[in-house]
């Protein structure tokens, strides 16, 4: 359990270590965000709608693209460099393999996320007191499944030929339940609706979480057979 | 709120032309490939 | 090897049988549903796409558990034999839910006087439709057999997990945003001729399934003994 753990860790810091001296796949991301955020504010009838009905809907869109875009780079570099197949000669369990991979997935949106969501209050004018921890948890819930799936499909797209766009495409049926719930979650948090509400939501964000998490860190090995 | 009958029976004439069309030409793509050698 | 063609031809023989008799059923339940069906009192002529549109969801959602399914079977076992089974049903699948999003939105249209709606039904056909398209690309930008079974049956294990959550939410959704009070004709209390009517088009979209898996299946399985021979 304890090796299991420790090679995660190792290809996770491995992977993260690359992305930062890059720092390349990260910028990027940060400003696809900042981009959609500015979009939505310009193409905003400010009269017909307002930024209170649609901040939930935006920023949740925002965290996903970015997410997506994410994923498409966390297999990139062992296609470039063919390092998948070193780290397949190494006697290290597969699974622990694929929670290396997720945990800095986790890491690298996570921190997108981070960057993203202040300049979310600046754009749209919200006010997150009070809610603001309700929202990082309902980040946090609604990320960890969605990444898991991702993680295993940018593993599967990574050497076929349209891989940015297979990705996508496999992913989006996925991304349905963790941001219904979570575009839910924080639109009642931020019209301040009472917990008793959104412990519903939540706790389906959580199963999903369980269940997705779960089953990819079961089905991963049969990906990597030979 | 009661409708007319006969009204709107385009959509039903083109729901159930579209579905012919779907199900009888994936037949016919199955029979040829099929058939050839 | 020649034994192995012989089945293959065999199965083909077969869909072709199937097939030709479900199509066949299908003429008998368009004369059955638009002659001798009432006519629907609220709806009016439209409703009768009910009988072609309820089947395919029916044949879609059964093509997909089939897809899942054998996906298990197929990671446990692994033999291609149910990775070709599990190829054919969502190559069928995706037909059946092209019949869906295609009735779904003409139905709608003079109903609801929208050609589109959120609801739990026409949303999950959507995502059923695009989890059999990403199948299918899937499989086509795979080459090597091996992984592309694999591959496909980690998919399709994942979809079929998924299927009930989406279903969940969206139902969570609507019942969260309650919409106006739409009448609907697959409620129990459906008249007897519109209830044996609809059975029969299930029967026969039932026949038309098996028929197009099968015959999809034999020839899946004579191509892949040609490559082999060829190669």
């Amino acid at each position: 359990m304890l090796e299991f753990l420790r090679v995660a860790l190792n290809v996770a810091w491995k992977d993260l270590r690359v992305e930062h001296r890059s720092k390349t796949a990260l910028v990027s991301a940060i400003a696809f965000a900042a981009l959609v955020l500015v979009i939505f504010n310009f193409a905003r009838d400010a009269a017909a709608v307002s930024r209170e009905m649609l901040a939930p809907s935006v920023l949740w869109i925002t965290f996903s693209f970015s997410g997506v875009i994410a994923l498409n780079r966390s297999f990139a570099l062992e296609r470039e460099n063919a390092a998948l197949d070193g780290l397949l000669l190494a006697p290290v369990s597969r699974s622990a393999l694929f929670l290396g991979k997720y945990l800095a997935n986790l890491a690298f949106v996570f921190t997108v996320e981070a960057v993203t969501l202040p300049l979310f209050v600046l754009f749209f004018g919200v006010d997150l007191s009070g809610v603001l921890a309700g929202i990082v948890l309902t980040a946090i819930l609604a990320t960890t499944g969605f990444v898991a799936v991702g993680t295993v499909f940018a593993a599967m797209t990574v050497r076929t030929r349209f891989a940015e766009l297979m990705l996508p495409l496999l992913v989006l049926p996925f991304l349905l339940p963790p941001v219904i719930g979570a575009v839910q979650v924080t639109a009642r948090l931020l019209s301040g609706r009472p917990v008793s509400e959104i412990a519903g939501w939540l706790r389906i964000l959580a199963f999903y979480d369980l269940v997705f998490v779960t089953l990819c860190l079961l089905l991963f090995p049969a990906l990597m057979d030979e | 709120m009661q409708v007319d009958p006969s009204a709107n029976a385009g959509y039903l004439t083109a729901a159930y032309i579209v579905t012919a069309l779907i199900l009888g030409g994936y037949a016919l793509v199955l029979f040829r490939r099929g058939r050839r050698r | 090897m020649t034994a192995d063609l012989v089945g293959a031809r065999r199965w083909i023989r077969r869909g072709q049988i199937l097939t030709a008799l479900g199509l066949l059923g299908l003429a008998l339940v368009y004369v059955l549903a638009l002659r001798y069906t009432s006519v629907e009192r609220f709806q009016g002529l439209p409703q009768k796409i009910f009988y072609v549109h309820v089947p395919a969801a029916w044949s879609a959602l059964l093509s997909f558990s089939l897809v899942g399914i054998t996906s298990i079977l197929y990671l446990w076992l692994r033999d291609p034999r149910l990775d070709r089974f599990a190829d054919s049903c969502a190559a069928v699948g995706l037909v059946f839910s092209m019949v869906m999003l295609t009735t779904g939105p003409l139905w709608a249209r003079p109903v609801w006087n929208t050609w589109w709606t959120w609801d739990a039904r026409l949303t999950f056909t959507l995502i059923l439709f695009f989890l059999f398209l990403g199948y299918r690309a899937l499989r086509g930008a795979i080459q090597d057999p091996g992984e592309r079974a694999r591959f496909s049956a980690v998919l399709g294990i994942l979809g079929m997990v998924l299927v009930p959550f989406v279903h969940l939410t969206v139902y969570l959704f609507r019942t969260l945003h309650p919409q106006p009070i739409v009448l609907k004709p697959s409620a129990p209390s459906l008249p007897g001729d519109m209830l044996r009517t609809l059975l029969i088009s299930v029967g026969v979209y039932t026949i038309l399934l098996i028929g197009f898996v099968v015959m999809r299946y034999g020839v899946a399985a004579r191509e892949s003994l040609e490559t082999s021979d060829a190669g």
